[in-house]
């Protein structure tokens, strides 16, 4: 009774004295406390990942404009514009880039990200410089590396082009990377598995340092190479790492934009041999202005990345079960 | 004992919260604290004042950043206007260029625009068709109307109705390098009379692509990229011909217009400076013609006035837009300011916009940009711009019907970004007409889809 505010606040102190109902109290509060708790976030996804998403298909089913007109209100026109996405060539086209894109980059990133994990593994003195070196791109922005790669790969005055004609001793002349058709999707990959190798080969190296030594031992014990040791024990202990590298790597492979837009333009430049569903999608809404369109190409590229990850999950199969 | 704990730990982040959220509404009241000192200023002069003296009536105001002197120049604008005026205070607001129209439309989704901004030429038709914009034809005289350049008039004028002014036009015309064009022995046009026809143009790239310091006879400036200037700089050539980027009797199709004959071989003559290796696609930068001197000619704008003159110094001439077809035709058009229809305070946009576009300012500016003033009184006064100065082949363009405005209609957008796409795949060496068939295609469609862009009313 000292304390009259404090039983105000908590009626259930006093009330519920059974030991069955306390617990049911409790964890009735504690579910309350999760609630609570999560509130903040909730919030912040709610408002910047579902309603945008739930709008993205909206929208994709009107003609929306950029700048809505109050004299031309926004239509709901059925299924208007997938039915043009369906004869839309540039639209296929860029998605067909990102497959090509994805199918190249993925295992030639992931692989080189377990090798260069590797090699940075090793007990050796300068195995923290070399990781740091490795993995300074990816604290570049996407932006900064763009420009920088734009300049090195320039047809008359690039470094690439100087430092091949160097190493060929003059027999391979200059290439014009950005410009030629055959080269500039290409160059666009190489540039974007040297900014993201980085970040899968950290999280290799974490793979790799949670591998038992024992089980390096044994097989030693057993007489196994250095080489049979990493395909029967290394590969084996990294499925579950390699799995959400690939998911990972896929899924940011599928959103290749901004090297694209800074370097070869709003339209994939040259002949759209490099623009992407994410390039095309912000060139028609953002450029032309059509936002309902560009929605129906979120819907659309949503649509395929789900498949796409599903598949690759099902496929691949993660253990759950830890130990 | 738990329970209470976690009680109160449930009041102590609520609180916390709370207090976090807070501030947000308070710093409204401390920025007229930092202003009042300017208001107390005039109270001293009228002790009588009943009323307490009335807050400093607040414009925002946006405006692209683009090149270092004009930044400098409406900066100090925006500072001796806030100095001159008790009562308006202008809140300024610089956005980088490349994302301008981005941020603009951002805003006009949001319904977040300020009170007065400057649009880059035609996006303005958009932003006045979907009623963003207010007229501000009540605000300029019949007599301010006719000092400024007709251009100027005709880029605001939408629907009949005024809605923005610009403080500079833009010119477009080639720049020379003197001493590589008499080494090579060309003529060198003075005034838009004797400019030279297709003929002595291809001529005269022919002779300076054979001088040993030449790599490129004519800089294009490819490297701006897939943009406004695609659209700006090479439409004028498709224009020359004959061609056009719309059918302008009702801006309802592109179709004949864009894709006919004479666009196709507007398009195939600037195909073929490339493949003929005149032209640069892909320059190392932006120096070619005024540093490196590896370019004779520039084929580009009035902005490029500064570092051409300091770099060139007297090897620097500007050569008028050759007669590649039956007519010469230039560009025109540039940054000019419009009031929103959210404006609350109408009145106090305008004076600073009519402050902005009185003769001296203009002057102001022009003399750090290299802009075509906008009025007749600042050419006047221009050393730059009036008769026999160095840059006075870009009035006679504008004033002699060389130039030609782009097309004024809300389908702008897409009209350039239709058209850029296409130029871009032209110069990599894709067929014009299939090119200019797809833009049309797109072009049309947008039209279509907005139901032909009725005009408000």
């Amino acid at each position: 009774m000292a304390f009259p505010s404090v039983s105000f606040l908590v009626p259930t102190m006093t009330t519920v004295t059974s030991a069955a109902g306390g617990r049911n109290a409790q964890r009735r509060s504690e579910v309350l406390m999760a609630w609570l708790f999560s509130v903040p976030a909730l919030l912040l996804l709610f408002i910047f990942l579902i309603t945008p998403f739930v709008m993205a298909i909206v929208l994709a089913f009107t003609d929306q404009r950029l700048v809505p007109n109050p004299n031309l209100p926004t239509r709901f026109v059925g299924l208007r514009n997938f039915v043009r996405l369906a004869g839309d060539e540039t639209f296929h086209r860029s998605v067909l880039n990102n497959f090509y894109f994805v199918l190249v980059v993925v295992p030639i990133q992931t692989s080189f990200a377990l090798f260069l994990a590797v090699l940075v593994n090793q007990k050796i003195r300068a195995a923290n410089f070399f990781r740091t070196i490795y993995f300074s791109p990816v604290v570049i922005t996407m932006v900064v590396v763009s420009v920088i790669w734009f300049f090195l790969y320039n047809p008359g005055e690039g470094l690439i082009n100087k430092f091949i004609e160097a190493a060929s001793f003059g027999l391979i002349g200059p290439q014009n990377w950005l410009n030629d058709p055959k080269l500039a999707f290409p160059a666009i990959m190489f540039l974007s598995i040297w900014q993201g190798v980085g970040f899968q080969m950290v999280i290799y190296l974490a793979g790799l340092q949670e591998i038992p030594s024992s089980l390096y031992e044994a097989a030693e014990m057993d007489g196994a190479t250095r080489l049979q040791q990493f395909w029967y024990v290394t590969l084996p202990q990294l499925r579950n790492t390699t799995i959400f590298v690939v998911l990972a790597t896929t899924i940011l492979a599928f959103k290749l934009f901004t090297q694209v837009w800074v370097m070869q333009g709003p339209s994939g430049h040259p002949l759209g041999t490099t623009s992407t569903t994410m390039v095309y999608a912000v060139n028609r809404g953002f450029k032309m202005g059509k936002v309902g369109y560009a929605s129906a190409i979120a819907v659309i590229f949503f649509v395929i990345v789900l498949i796409v990850s599903l598949g690759q999950r099902i496929f691949l199969k993660e253990e759950r079960a830890v130990d | 004992m738990k329970r209470l704990f976690i009680v109160i730990s449930v009041f102590v982040v609520l609180g916390l919260l709370l207090a976090a959220c807070a501030p947000a509404a308070t710093p409204a009241p401390e920025q007229p604290k930092a202003e009042q000192p300017k208001a107390e200023e005039p109270k001293a002069e009228e002790p009588k004042a009943e009323e307490p003296m009335a807050e400093p009536t607040t414009v925002t105001v946006w405006f692209h950043s683009g090149k270092g002197e004009e930044r400098e120049v409406l900066d100090a604008q925006v500072e001796a206007f806030n100095a001159a005026n008790a009562d308006i205070q202008i809140d300024a607001v610089r956005l980088p260029e490349g994302s301008y129209n981005d941020q603009v439309n951002a805003a006009a989704l949001a319904g977040d625009l300020p009170c007065l901004l400057d649009f880059d030429g035609p996006f303005l038709y958009n932003y006045a068709w979907s009623g963003y914009l207010t007229p501000i034809d009540e605000y300029v005289s019949d007599d301010l109307k006719a000092d400024f350049l007709p251009s100027i008039i005709a880029q605001g004028t939408y629907g009949g109705r005024l809605y923005s002014l610009g403080t500079f036009d833009s010119g477009l015309a080639i720049w020379g390098n003197k001493a590589y064009l008499d080494k090579a022995g060309v003529r060198i046009p003075t005034s838009i009379d004797d400019a030279w026809d297709k003929e002595e143009f291809m001529d005269a790239l022919a002779k300076l692509q054979a001088l040993d310091e030449v790599e490129y006879a004519i800089d294009m400036k490819m490297n701006y990229g897939q943009g406004e200037w695609y659209t700006y700089g090479f439409a004028p050539i498709m224009q020359s011909f004959g061609g056009d980027l719309i059918d302008r009797s009702d801006y309802q199709s592109a179709d004949g217009v864009l894709n006919g004959p004479e666009a196709v071989a507007g398009m195939e003559f600037f195909q073929s400076l490339f493949e003929d290796g005149y032209a640069n696609a892909s320059p190392a930068g932006d120096d070619d013609f005024y540093i490196k001197k590896t370019s004779a000619l520039a084929w580009v704008g009035h902005w490029m006035w500064g570092p051409h003159s300091e770099n060139l110094g007297d090897d620097l001439v500007l050569i008028p837009m050759p007669k590649l077809g039956d007519k010469a035709v230039t560009g025109m058009g540039s940054w000019n300011w419009g009031l929103t229809s959210t404006c609350e305070n109408p009145d106090a946009a305008w004076a600073f916009l009519e402050y902005l576009v009185s003769p001296e300012e203009i002057l102001h500016m022009t003399n750090a940009n290299g802009a075509v003033p906008a009025r007749k009184s600042a050419i006047a006064q221009s050393d730059l711009f009036g008769e026999g100065g160095p840059l006075n082949v870009f009035v006679q363009q504008l004033e002699g019907g060389v130039a030609v405005p782009r097309p004024v209609t809300p389908a702008y957008p897409v009209i350039t970004a239709s058209y850029a796409a296409a130029v871009q795949n032209i110069v990599t060496g894709a067929d014009v007409q299939s090119e200019l068939d797809k833009a049309v295609e797109e072009i049309d469609l947008d039209i279509e889809d907005n139901q032909g862009y009725p005009l408000p009313e």
